[in-house]
């Protein structure tokens, strides 16, 4: 039986660690893995604004301008194949024209903007625009405009932006309190399983069985008003 | 007195008499049965597989809109699901709320918009509470099939079905309807426990008229109850009579054929997946002949008793899933039969997690829509967006290799399983047989 549990235990390790190690070999300011992920990838790292495509190994076409009010002080390719991808640079304008393929799996290229207020995105793919698939400082941080613009600060500003305003978590938090009725006879129902729990095995050998339990459920009631208020300032 | 008296006779009802009589163990089964229902509410509005709402918007063509036949071939299924809807739809405003997505002909627009329409958790919990009842229905029942003077055991079974993670994830995660076939099968076994030889192969063809599955243990039935050659027959015509009821109604009311749509749908194929191509047009169906001698080993046994049929259910069920192309709430049609045989053989239950862990792999195979998109519900737009599995895989090895690797481990821990329960049979006669001499 022993071996049986050792076996089931190796079995999950190995299982958790192919899954793991792929994600690993994505890394980057913004999480994707390349030859996998499908899209633009845009961050900033000390000063340098970062441009990245990935596709999903299939024949894809990335192509567009990036124009800003300043200058371009340096720039420099990423996974460039000569062959196929050409970019020009010029004092205040990229234009870049790429593919992808089944062996190539992400291109791009970094830049430094000096002495800017904005910086101007015109990105196609496959000769069309997909804005949901275009994230500029974070997985879906999406434009709202096919040629759209970001400030200097735009970067910054996200930076700033709390875990609970990103995706899942916005989207997740804001159904559960535009549905509060639900939500709170939900928890009251799971919370009513987690006290009836304790009351026969914890509960089970103390005394005064009564006052804890109207303890638990004042308790309870606490934790539902917390949540309220708690999920209120979440959506904000 | 008489109301204590009353709620002991409740209590014996449901729970079995020597559960309930010994505080210890109902006391137990009370634990776990919270803990389990903890952990199946955990997920019932968060997550959910397409098919559910395929299944919520055929009823909904049914109670909305009046088309009866929006489910022809799963046509007592979809009865059961019309009338839950038009009940839920008579309570709640959220799922009225819903009547334009569910009648959405559109199948992605329909999916978009269920998923983030403000009321989905609501919606999904009240869809899966269906579900839930009858899980708990089948819990119940599943105290009685075995172990009659082993209340310890009976909770042990009690235990591993509250637990099993194919019903937690078919149920809950996946939110398909088999438990409602399963239901049925459940209740005509009890009856072929307490030799109700007739109501048994009844409720069997209702099932088998519910979600076909129950067919393949028809023959384990006929063979276990039958003692006379006009029982034979008898048995026989009453058990195929669910399906030819609703051959004959579908065929009056639709003027269409349930019993030859079904041949021809692929699910049908998935039974003749496997196969030994010999020459020219001759090829064998590997699935069809185990079926063959796993019926025929039945048939030579000669006391066989109810743990021998459970037994063979159980072979029967993990010969398919092994032998066959399958879809994942397939396996909940083996969880009843196994659960009772890990008592006897405490090795199958870590075999059945193997099953499990292995099966997460295999939903690889349908891509998107049983993988990342039954997260959905909490944001669909990430999940929509979110690179999936099969990308990932790719991107440092054939997926389909990868799949078809785990599957075929899965394939031989399966059969290994039946191995074991063969060796389980061989015990229960050896023993019968002993117990017999003394």
């Amino acid at each position: 039986m022993k071996r049986i549990s050792f076996a089931v235990k190796t079995i999950i390790l190995v299982f958790l660690a192919a899954l793991i190690l792929p994600l690993l070999a994505g890394c980057r300011g913004i999480f994707y893995i390349p030859g996998a992920s499908y899209g633009y990838y845009i961050w900033e790292e000390d000063s340098k604004v970062f441009v990245e495509w990935s596709a999903d190994r299939k024949d894809s076409k990335f192509d567009g301008r990036i124009s800003t009010d300043g200058k371009i002080t340096e720039y420099k390719l990423k996974e460039w194949e000569e062959e196929n991808d050409v970019i020009k640079v010029g004092e205040d304008k990229i234009e870049f024209s790429a593919t992808l393929d089944s062996e190539d799996y992400s291109d791009g290229f970094s830049f430094t903007p000096q002495g800017y207020t904005y910086l101007e995105f015109d990105l196609k793919m496959n000769d069309g625009y997909d804005l949901s698939r275009t994230n500029v400082g974070g997985f879906l941080e999406n434009p709202e405009n096919n040629v759209f613009r970001i400030e200097e600060d735009y970067f910054d500003q996200l930076r700033m932006k709390p875990w609970y305003q990103k995706h899942p978590f916005s989207e997740f938090f804001n159904k559960l309190f535009s549905n509060k009725y639900f939500t709170f006879v939900y928890l009251f129902i799971l919370g009513i399983i987690i006290i009836e729990i304790l009351r026969v095995t914890v509960l089970a050998t103390r005394r005064k069985k009564i006052i804890w339990l109207a303890i638990s459920y004042t308790a309870l009631i606490l934790v539902e008003i917390c949540i309220y208020f708690v999920l209120k300032f979440l959506i904000r | 007195m008489r109301v204590k008296s009353f709620f002991k006779k409740i209590g014996s009802l449901i729970i079995t008499k020597e559960i309930f009589e010994n505080k210890n163990l109902s006391k137990q089964l009370y634990r776990y049965f919270l803990i389990g229902l903890f952990i199946r509410l955990i997920f019932l509005p968060f997550l959910f597989q397409r098919d559910l709402l395929s299944t919520y918007q055929r009823a909904a063509e049914t109670v909305f809109a009046g088309n009866f036949g929006s489910d022809f071939q799963q046509m007592l299924t979809n009865v059961i699901h019309s009338i839950y809807l038009f009940i839920i739809k008579s309570i709640f405003p959220a799922i009225n709320e819903l009547s334009p997505i569910l009648l959405e002909k559109d199948t992605w627009i329909s999916w978009i918009s269920f998923n983030s329409s403000y009321n989905v958790f609501t919606a999904l919990a009240l869809f899966k509470i269906l579900y839930l009842i009858f899980d708990v229905v089948c819990m119940l029942i599943i105290l009685r099939l075995s172990f009659d003077s082993e209340p310890e055991s009976r909770l042990r079974v009690f235990k591993f079905w509250m637990f099993n993670p194919f019903v937690i994830f078919i149920l809950y995660v996946f939110a398909r309807h088999d438990i409602i076939g399963i239901l049925a099968t459940l209740v005509a076994l009890l009856l072929a426990k307490k030799n109700r030889k007739y109501w048994a192969i009844i409720v069997l063809a209702f099932g088998i008229a519910l979600r076909f599955f129950p067919i393949m243990i028809l023959p384990l039935f006929i063979l276990y109850m039958a003692r006379t050659k006009k029982d034979y027959i008898i048995l026989s015509v009453i058990g195929i009579s669910g399906l030819a009821a609703v051959e004959l109604f579908s065929y009056f009311y639709f003027g269409r054929s349930v019993i030859f749509s079904l041949l021809n749908a692929q699910h049908f194929d998935y039974i003749l997946s496997s196969k030994l191509e010999l020459v020219i047009h001759d090829r064998i169906f590997i699935f069809v002949a185990v079926y063959v001698i796993i019926i025929l080993s039945f048939l030579h046994i000669k006391r066989k008793n109810f743990d021998i049929l459970l037994n063979y259910g159980a072979i029967i069920y993990l010969a398919y899933v092994s032998l066959c192309y399958f879809h994942p709430q397939y396996m909940l049609w083996t969880v009843p039969f196994l659960i009772i045989i890990f008592i006897r053989r405490k090795s199958l239950l870590y075999y059945h997690w193997i099953q499990f862990a292995l099966l997460l792999v295999i939903l690889i195979y349908w891509g998107d829509l049983v993988t990342k998109f039954v997260f959905a519900p909490i944001d669909y737009k990430f999940f929509v967006y979110l690179t999936g599995p099969i990308p990932i895989i790719n991107r440092f090895y054939d997926s389909a290799k990868f799949v078809n690797i785990f599957r075929s481990i899965f394939t031989g821990v399966s059969l290994w399983m039946i191995y074991l329960i063969y060796k389980d049979n061989k015990k229960i006669l050896t023993d019968e047989l002993k117990n017999k001499e003394n």
